[in-house]
């Protein structure tokens, strides 16, 4: 029962790793902020994309000291 | 002024306008990591639509931001028939409305292959992960590569989650 127990772990784990993430990681995105955007609400999803862009914008709006 | 993509979109679905948000910011929906700077819609460019849309941001100082000399928007019910893309500058805000688009079609068809989501009490349309993963495809644009591969990867993972 263990040991197909933790065959069944195993399987979900390489499940991750299709060849749609290997493609993603190997042009240097980062999967693990994909994942825990998937754990958000939409919501939650554009109010954080907001501030990003809120806060690049303020950046470039930055001068030089 | 900062943008303020919620507001652009409460005030379209407040006004009554049809339209189902599509490009990148349906990406960052979808949960993509990237940061856009605009908001796309795709809409049914009707007289009434457009200026139902008109009236939505008539006090954001909106412009044609494609035009040389930045056209104030000033919609009529004669005019509207002259447009199958507005690109617009807001107060708050870039809004590109689209009539059609490559690989999808037009409104109804962009329509069908779009799912309703609640945002802070909104519902919202939004293109589908599939339609929008073939929407960026077809476009074949060098910058929707990432885009793209980021999509697919949330396809999956999402696949793999309902899985567990």
């Amino acid at each position: 029962m263990a040991a197909k127990s933790k065959k069944k772990r195993v399987s979900k784990s390489e499940s991750l790793q299709t060849a749609e993430i290997q493609a993603a990681i190997d042009y240097g995105i980062d999967v693990s902020m994909l994942i825990s955007n998937i754990g958000r609400s939409c919501t939650e999803r554009i109010i954080r994309h907001q501030i990003a862009l809120n806060t690049a914008e303020k950046l470039r709006k930055a001068r030089r000291l | 002024v900062s943008s303020d993509f919620l507001n652009l979109l409460e005030r379209l679905v407040n006004a009554g306008v049809d339209f189902v948000v599509i490009g990148g910011f349906a990406g960052v929906v979808h949960g993509c990591t990237y940061v856009t700077q605009d908001i796309d819609i795709c809409c049914d460019f009707s007289p009434a639509t457009l200026l139902a849309l008109q009236r939505a941001i008539s006090d954001l100082h909106s412009v044609h931001r494609m035009t040389p000399k930045r056209k104030k928007l000033q919609l009529t019910e004669k005019t509207c028939g002259q447009f199958k893309n507005l690109y617009l500058d807001t107060d708050i805000g870039q809004l590109d409305c689209l009539s059609f688009i490559d690989g999808l079609g037009n409104y109804s068809q962009v329509k069908g292959k779009s799912e309703l989501i609640e945002v802070e009490k909104m519902k919202v349309r939004v293109l589908s992960l599939d339609a929008l993963i073939k929407a960026k495809k077809s476009m074949n644009r060098p910058r929707d590569k990432e885009a793209v591969l980021q999509l697919e990867a949330i396809k999956k993972l999402k696949s793999s989650q309902q899985d567990l």
